[in-house]
């Protein structure tokens, strides 16, 4: 049967209770954005007891769906103060659905200073303490939360960082990887700190009995991931030896350089000199000369297909960090106009050891070398920032609240950010429908929330020019299809094979439809979505936000980014129409 | 003329000198076309997904090209 899983921090109590009937169907960012609007008051403090933090895996998690291992968690902000969906490929999300939990929310807040580990299994959510992780890296703390509970075969790992601990805004909620490294990030918007104010450490998942999901249409969810499959097999970015599994997500380095789009010093250009040094093709060719061998990247999580995720080798062959994600290549790297894989390899550790969100960190330190605490291209200092975050020095404080609270600190203008959050690795005064996405998803700044950059960019789909400024019905539509797709559990990446082969988008449908025992067809994923959409937004309006939130900075007017010279020239009136 | 090209990813091979991104100075007759460059590398249309002329996606083979244009050669590509 179908269950929610309520973890009360207060009086420390675990309850299991039956999904209600409003929320048949729903899973993954569906649901996580439908408990935080029903349940948390829009306007609360996000590090109050009234906040929760939700976990939901998506319709097909816990299945033989391909590519389909993804955790949805959801809270209100400590970055933006808006409703916040963020979501990790792990195992962890995978056991939680063949346990037959749809969600688990966690509320209240433990008084007192200790820490709270619960061990989530067939039966029970049991309290433990947890007071010996806190305060360490969290590769330590993951070594020793295995060998107590049984190891990589038998749990899943998820965590807060010291940062978390700290309450610090820029704190994700780390997931444990197929080979249970602390390594997989629900990264933006601050959630790991929500589960610092509540003080809990760790989650972890037992699934030993588990009966697994539940299907209802066994035939039809087999003939749907068939066809996903196929198409993941087959498209040239998501087949093995494809460019995703070869270079990683990366190998966008080169071409959004190329495309005049890479923020380069804070956004102060849109091309890098550095980028050929930092990209995937580097990261590929770096690895055959350290280890002697043509590596390809491996799953993060049970059952994908794509096996995008990496791992960057010191010289002397051994592990550095996994992994290194476009998004954290170009924060820490060509953000800070640092051009050194083994530095950006050293952050992304860093930002994985002490609980950070890497694009935010990236951002925060881009703003700092703005305001003169360090010099871009200083990747010796900028390390030791990320020290001085882990440690929690008053300095590290201010970085470790990102990159507006940074700005202020030290008095810097050009914050590229949308409702509070830093914005990732497209320039939108180049890529003019990405940057009507960051202003208006209600999630602040984020460019999973409808990644218009495939046909802007990438040619996937169709082939659109992205200076082109008439991007309003584009940027909606993907927002929309975005939001169903993060409520399947399959990853975002999918969606490079499936907006080009058709079958495979309908073998998506096709597989939800077998587990729920619905009848949805392509116009329902854009229903869905834009229901999903439109919770979220009016949680948003709840908390205070308006169409004037939904805006870039003005900066990005004015200035003219190199080399194509251009400006944000998009109409307010323009950007309304998106969250019509 | 010259044009400057930078080929990425898949399509920097063996027996191709240079490595991803780094530029490479083509030698041209003048008003060649993007066709005329991608046979002058001995590179199928079909693996070539876009091309870049300036920082500026080109559809067409046809396309002209210029004395001192960058032009950048990308096989299927995606990420986030
Ligand atoms: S495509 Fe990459 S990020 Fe997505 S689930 Fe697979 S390995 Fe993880």
């Amino acid at each position: 049967m179908e269950r929610i899983l309520r973890i009360n921090m207060t009086d420390r109590t675990a309850t299991f209770e039956p999904v209600p009937d409003r929320y048949a169907h729903r899973a993954g960012r569906w649901l996580t954005s439908s408990i935080v609007h029903d349940e948390v008051p829009p306007t609360s403090h996000p590090l109050s007891p009234d906040n929760v933090v939700v976990f939901s895996p998506g319709v097909v998690t816990g299945t033989a769906a391909p590519t389909s291992s993804r955790i949805s968690v959801g809270a209100k902000s400590p970055l933006t103060g808006t409703i916040k969906e963020a979501n990790a490929g792990t195992g962890w999300g995978g056991r939680l659905a063949r346990l037959g939990i749809r969600a688990i929310v966690v509320e209240g807040m433990a008084s007192g200073d200790d820490w709270w580990l619960v061990k989530v299994s067939q039966d029970e959510g049991r309290f433990e303490p947890a007071d010996e992780w806190s305060g360490i890296k969290l590769s330590e703390a993951y070594a020793s939360i295995y060998e107590r509970y049984g190891g990589v075969e038998a749990i899943d790992v998820c965590a807060i960082g010291v940062a978390g601990e700290q309450r610090m805004a820029a704190a994700g909620v780390c997931f444990s990887d197929r080979e249970g490294r602390a390594s997989r990030y629900a990264g933006r918007g601050g959630i790991g700190a929500v589960l610092g104010s509540k003080r809990l450490k760790a989650i972890i998942v037992d699934d030993s009995g588990a009966e697994g999901v539940s299907i209802a249409d066994q035939a039809l969810f087999d003939e749907g991931r068939k066809k996903v499959a196929d198409a993941l097999m087959s498209h040239d970015i998501t087949k093995p030896k494809g460019a995703l599994n070869t270079y990683g997500t990366a190998v966008l380095v080169n071409i959004i350089n190329e495309a005049g789009a890479l923020p380069t010093r804070n956004f102060r250009e849109g091309r890098f000199d550095g980028a050929e040094k930092i990209a995937g093709e580097a990261i590929f060719d770096g690895n055959k000369e350290r280890t002697g061998s043509e590596l390809y990247n491996h799953p993060c999580s049970p059952g994908c297909i794509i096996a995008c995720s990496n791992v960057w080798h010191r010289e002397d062959g051994s592990e550095h960090t996994s992994c290194i994600e476009y998004e954290s290549d170009w924060a820490l790297g060509a953000n800070c106009g640092i051009d050194d894989l083994d530095a950006i390899a050293e952050m992304n550790q860093l930002c994985n050891e002490y609980g950070l969100d890497t694009i935010e960190m990236g951002g925060t330190i881009a703003v700092a070398m703005e305001g003169g605490v360090a010099a871009f291209g200083d990747a010796q200092r900028a390390i030791e920032l990320l020290h001085e975050v882990g440690e929690a020095t008053p300095r590290g404080r201010i970085l470790g609240n990102g990159a507006v609270v940074t700005g202020r600190a030290y008095g810097v203008e050009r914050v590229p950010h949308v409702k509070g959050q830093n914005m990732p690795a497209y320039e939108p005064r180049a890529i003019k429908g990405i940057g009507m996405t960051y202003a208006t998803t209600p999630m602040g700044a984020d460019h999973t929330a409808g990644y218009t950059i495939a046909p802007e960019i990438l040619g996937v789909s169709e082939k659109l020019d992205p200076l082109d400024p008439d991007k309003a019905s584009v940027a909606k539509g993907f927002q929309e299809a975005t939001a169903f797709i993060d409520s399947t559990g399959h990853c975002l990446f999918i969606a490079f094979a499936i907006l080009d082969i058709e079958s495979g988008f309908e073998g998506m449908i096709d597989e939800c439809n077998g587990v729920l025992g619905t009848n949805w067809d392509a116009d329902d994923v854009t229903r869905i979505g834009g229901e999903i959409l439109a919770l979220e937004r009016a949680f948003n309006r709840k908390a205070g936000f308006t169409n004037v939130h939904d805006r870039l900075p003005a900066f990005m007017e004015s200035e003219p980014l190199p080399p194509h010279d251009a400006v944000w020239d998009i109409s307010d009136a323009e950007l309304d129409k998106v969250s019509e | 003329m010259q044009v400057e090209v930078r080929r990425f990813a898949s399509l920097v091979r063996e027996g191709v000198p240079g490595r991803a991104g780094e530029p490479a100075q083509v030698e041209l007759p003048p008003s060649a076309t993007i066709d005329d460059l991608l046979e002058t590398l001995e590179l199928r249309r079909e693996e070539v997904h876009l091309v870049m002329v300036n920082g500026r996606t080109v559809s067409c083979g046809d396309h002209v090209l210029g004395d001192g244009d960058r032009v950048g050669l990308f096989p299927p590509v995606g990420g986030g």
